[in-house]
C-alpha cells in the first residue's frame, strides 16, 4: 500500500514535471517576468507579410481564402524567378537608368509568404488611410512639383519615364536654386549639400511607427519594471534604440520635439499602452510630422506572439484617426545579429561622393566639357524607380 | 490513504526546508565594499542596475592626471615654453569654452598607460590632430568604454537574460548577455559583452571590436585586438564602481586599468533624449563639398576667425573612409 501510493505520488509528480516542461502554449512564467509584469522580452518580427492598406482588388474583404494565398504566393515566386532576367534588359549599359538602377527587385520584394488579412488598418473598416486634409494635400503637391521642376529638363521628363508622372519635358527650371518649400525627407533632383538628398541617403531614415520593410525588421526588447527598451533593427544600417519609460510623468515641454516623439507608458492590465507625442517638424510618416499623436498597445498574448496595434491621429493631415494591427513572433534568442550596431553614417562614402560627384559636373560644364547639370539626373531618375516599375509592382500582386 | 497524505505532506515540508537552506547557502550574497549596503535587488537576489547613470569626471577628455589646458589644440604663444601655449584657430572662438579642464585621471595603479613605442607615437599623433582623427567629432559610434564616461547620460535595462545600455550620444546601444549567444557576424564599434555575476559584481567580456573606435579625447586608443573586462558593483543605491581592465597586446605592453564611480541621475522626471548628432556634423563632414558654403569669413563688426585647418596627408575623409 505505502509503496504503491509512493510510486503513484512520484510518477504523478513526475507527469507534471514533464508536461510543464513540454506543454506548448503558454505558461505563466513566460508570459510573466519575475516582478510579476507581462514579459514581452525578446527577438520579434511578423512572419506574414500583410499590406498596409487593403488593395482594391480586395475591397470589402478583410481576410482571403488558404488558396488566394497559396496561388499569390505562387505567382509572386516566378516573378522573382524572373526578375534578374528582366533587371539585365533595363536600359543601356553605362545610362543613368542603368547606374542608378543596381538593385534588382528581389531585394524589394517581400519574401514572406502572404498572411490571410487584407490590410494592416484595422480602422477605418475600409482599410485604407483616410482621405487627407486639404491643408496636407497642398503640402504633398508643393514638396512634388518641387521634386518635378528639378526633373523637368533631364531625359527621365524628356522621355516620359514613370518618374516625371505628374510634370512634363522642358528647359532647366529656374527652382534649381530655390529653398526646397518644406524639409525634405525625399530627395530632389539635386546635391548642393546634404539636405537635398534623402533622409535614407543621409542615415536618418527610421521613424516611428515602423510597420517594416523587406529589406528586414527585428525587434530586441529588454525591460525592466520601469522602463522598456526596444532595439529597431530596420536594416540598411539605420537602425535606433528606443527607451518608453512606464511612467506617469507628464510628456516633455511642448517645445522640445524629437524625431522619434516623446514616448510614456502605463500598463492597463497586461496591455502596455505607449503615447507617443512631442514629434519633430522634420519626422514624417505618411504626411504627418510635428502634431503626430500615436497611442501603442503591446499585448503579449501567448508565448509566441505580441500583438501590436497602433492608433495614429492628427487632425491637421488626416480627416479622422486611423488605426493599424500587426503581429509580432518570437525569434531565436541565441542567434546573434548586429542589431545594435547602426553604421550607415560611419560608411556613408555615399554622400561624399554625392556631392563631390556634383561639383566635378559643375566644373565640367564651366569648363564646356560636360552637360548642364540640370540635365541630369542622381534622383527619382527612373532607373531605380522605373526598373523597379518594370519589376517590383509586377511582382508584388498585392500592389497590383 | 489520510495518514500516508499527511505523511506526505510532512516530508514535502521538510524537503522544502532543506531545499530553503541549500538556496540561502548558495545564493549571491553582497560582496561589495559596503556589505549589506542598502542597494537596489532584482527579484533573483542580484543588483538591480537599471536606472539612468553618468560619469561625473574628465576621462572623457583625457583619462590620465592633467593639468587644465588651453584648448583641446593648441599653438605656441609669445613665449617658447610648452607649458604657456595659446589655443589655436579651431577653438579659439570658443574663449573658455574650448579649455580643457584639470583631472585626477581614471587610470589605475601607477596612471601610466603601457603603450609600446610605435603606438605611443600613434597616440601623440592622434592628439596634435585632434580635430580630424577623432571619431566623436564625426558622430562616429562612440565604442565602449569610452561610451560608458562621456558627458552624456546613459540608460541600464536590467532585464531577465540580457541588459541594454542605452546611451543619449548617437543613440548609440549595446547589449551585455546573461545567457547563450553566438559571437557577432562581424565585427563591432561597441563590442560584443557577454556577462556572468561573480557575488554583487556584474563581469563583463567585451570582445570583437573594429579598431576605429577611441578611448578620450586625448588620443588614446585601442586595436581590434583589445579585450575588455568591466566589473560593475554597486557602491550604494545611487552609485557603481566602474573598473575596466584593457588588454591588447598589438597596442600595449600589459594590460591596465581605468577606474570610477558613476552615478544615478536623481532627477524624478529624469529620461534619456535624442542627441541625434548625425545631421549636426552634416556641415563639418561636407560642408566643403557644398554648392555654395555656409561658412564665410565673417565681416564689420564680426569677429573674422581665419581658420587654416591643414589636414595632414592621410587623415582626410576620404582617406578615413579608405582604411
Amino acid at each position: 500500500m505505502t509503496k504503491r501510493l509512493l510510486a503513484l505520488v512520484g510518477g504523478a509528480a513526475v507527469i507534471a514535471a514533464v508536461a510543464m516542461f513540454l506543454r506548448p502554449g503558454p505558461t505563466s512564467s513566460t508570459l510573466q517576468t519575475p516582478w510579476g509584469a507581462p514579459d514581452l522580452q525578446g527577438l520579434w518580427t511578423y512572419e506574414v507579410e500583410v499590406p498596409l492598406q487593403r488593395p482594391a482588388r480586395f475591397a470589402g474583404r478583410e481576410r482571403i481564402t488558404d488558396e488566394e494565398r497559396a496561388a499569390i504566393d505562387k505567382e509572386r515566386a516566378e516573378i522573382l524567378g524572373r526578375s534578374a532576367a528582366v533587371s539585365d534588359r533595363r536600359y543601356a549599359k553605362g545610362t543613368e537608368q542603368d547606374v542608378s538602377g543596381a538593385y534588382n527587385a528581389a531585394i524589394f520584394t517581400t519574401h514572406r509568404p502572404l498572411g490571410q488579412r487584407t490590410s494592416l488598418i484595422v480602422d477605418p473598416p475600409d482599410g485604407r488611410i483616410p482621405p487627407l486634409t486639404p491643408e496636407a494635400e497642398k503640402k504633398r503637391a508643393e514638396i512634388r512639383a518641387f521634386q518635378l521642376a528639378l526633373l523637368q529638363a533631364t531625359d527621365v521628363c524628356k522621355d516620359g519615364l514613370p518618374g516625371c508622372a505628374g510634370g512634363k519635358y522642358g528647359p532647366p527650371s529656374s527652382r534649381r536654386g530655390d529653398a526646397p518649400p518644406h524639409y525634405l525627407t525625399v530627395a530632389v533632383n539635386r546635391a548642393n549639400g546634404p539636405e537635398d538628398r534623402s533622409l535614407a541617403e543621409r542615415c536618418m531614415g527610421a521613424i516611428l511607427p515602423d510597420f517594416g520593410g523587406n529589406t528586414g525588421f527585428m525587434l530586441q526588447i529588454i525591460q525592466s519594471p520601469e522602463s522598456i527598451a526596444i532595439y529597431y533593427d530596420t536594416a540598411q544600417g539605420q537602425g535606433w534604440q528606443r527607451l518608453i519609460p512606464i511612467s506617469a510623468n507628464p510628456h516633455l515641454p511642448a517645445h522640445v520635439r524629437q524625431w522619434r516623439g516623446n514616448s510614456r507608458a502605463r500598463w492597463e492590465g497586461d496591455t502596455l499602452v505607449v503615447d507617443v507625442t512631442n514629434f519633430s517638424p522634420k519626422t514624417l510618416f505618411q504626411g504627418s510630422s510635428e502634431n503626430l499623436h500615436l497611442t501603442e498597445r503591446w499585448r503579449r498574448v501567448d508565448a509566441n506572439t505580441i500583438e501590436y496595434s497602433v492608433t495614429a491621429d492628427d487632425s491637421t493631415v488626416w480627416t479622422r484617426p486611423w488605426t493599424v494591427r500587426q503581429e509580432y513572433k518570437k525569434q531565436d534568442d541565441a542567434q546573434n545579429r548586429i542589431y545594435k550596431e547602426p553604421r550607415c553614417h560611419e560608411g556613408n562614402y555615399g554622400m561624399t561622393a554625392l556631392l563631390s560627384g556634383a561639383r566635378a559636373e559643375e566644373r565640367a560644364f564651366a569648363a564646356g566639357r560636360g552637360p548642364d547639370p540640370a540635365t541630369r539626373c542622381t534622383a527619382g531618375c527612373g532607373g531605380f524607380a522605373a526598373g523597379f516599375a518594370d519589376t517590383g509592382e509586377e511582382a508584388n500582386p498585392l500592389t497590383r | 490513504m489520510r495518514r500516508w497524505s499527511t505523511g506526505s505532506l510532512i516530508l514535502v515540508a521538510v524537503a522544502a526546508a532543506v531545499l530553503g537552506a541549500v538556496v540561502a547557502l548558495v545564493a549571491p550574497r553582497p560582496m561589495s565594499a559596503q556589505a549589506g549596503a542598502d542597494i537596489r535587488r532584482t527579484a533573483d537576489g542580484h543588483p538591480d542596475f537599471s536606472g539612468i547613470w553618468q560619469a561625473m569626471n574628465e576621462a572623457h577628455w583625457d583619462l590620465q592626471a592633467h593639468e587644465a589646458r588651453p584648448g583641446m589644440v593648441t599653438q605656441p604663444g609669445v613665449y617658447p615654453y610648452e607649458y604657456a601655449r595659446v589655443p589655436a584657430a579651431p577653438v579659439l572662438a570658443l574663449g573658455a569654452a574650448g579649455g580643457v579642464p584639470p583631472s585626477i585621471g581614471v587610470v589605475a595603479d601607477d596612471g601610466e598607460i603601457p603603450y609600446k613605442p610605435e603606438t605611443a607615437a600613434i597616440k601623440r599623433a592622434n592628439g596634435e590632430n585632434w580635430i580630424d582623427r577623432d571619431p566623436e567629432l564625426k558622430c562616429y559610434l562612440p565604442g565602449i568604454p569610452r561610451a560608458m564616461y562621456m558627458p552624456y547620460p546613459f540608460q541600464i535595462v536590467q532585464g531577465t537574460t540580457k541588459i541594454q545600455m542605452a546611451f543619449e550620444f548617437t543613440n548609440a546601444a549595446r547589449t551585455i548577455h546573461l545567457d547563450k549567444v553566438e559571437p557577432p557576424p562581424d565585427d563591432t564599434y561597441m563590442g560584443h559583452s557577454v556577462a556572468r555575476w561573480e557575488g554583487d559584481t556584474l563581469v563583463v567580456e567585451v570582445t570583437h571590436f573594429n579598431g576605429e573606435t577611441w578611448l578620450d579625447r586625448a588620443g588614446n586608443f585601442h586595436s581590434e585586438m583589445a579585450k575588455l573586462t568591466e566589473r560593475f558593483t554597486p557602491l550604494t543605491r545611487d552609485a557603481i564602481q566602474y573598473e575596466v581592465t584593457i588588454d591588447d597586446p598589438k597596442t600595449f605592453t600589459r594590460p591596465w586599468r581605468i577606474s570610477m564611480p558613476l552615478y544615478r541621475r536623481l532627477e524624478p522626471n529624469m529620461e534619456l533624449m535624442e542627441y541625434r548628432c548625425i545631421e549636426f556634423v552634416e556641415e563639418f563632414l561636407w560642408g566643403n563639398l557644398r554648392k555654395e558654403q555656409l561658412v564665410k569669413r565673417w565681416e564689420g563688426e564680426t569677429i573674422i576667425v581665419d581658420i587654416t585647418r591643414k589636414v595632414p596627408p592621410g587623415d582626410t575623409l576620404h582617406d578615413w573612409y579608405r582604411r
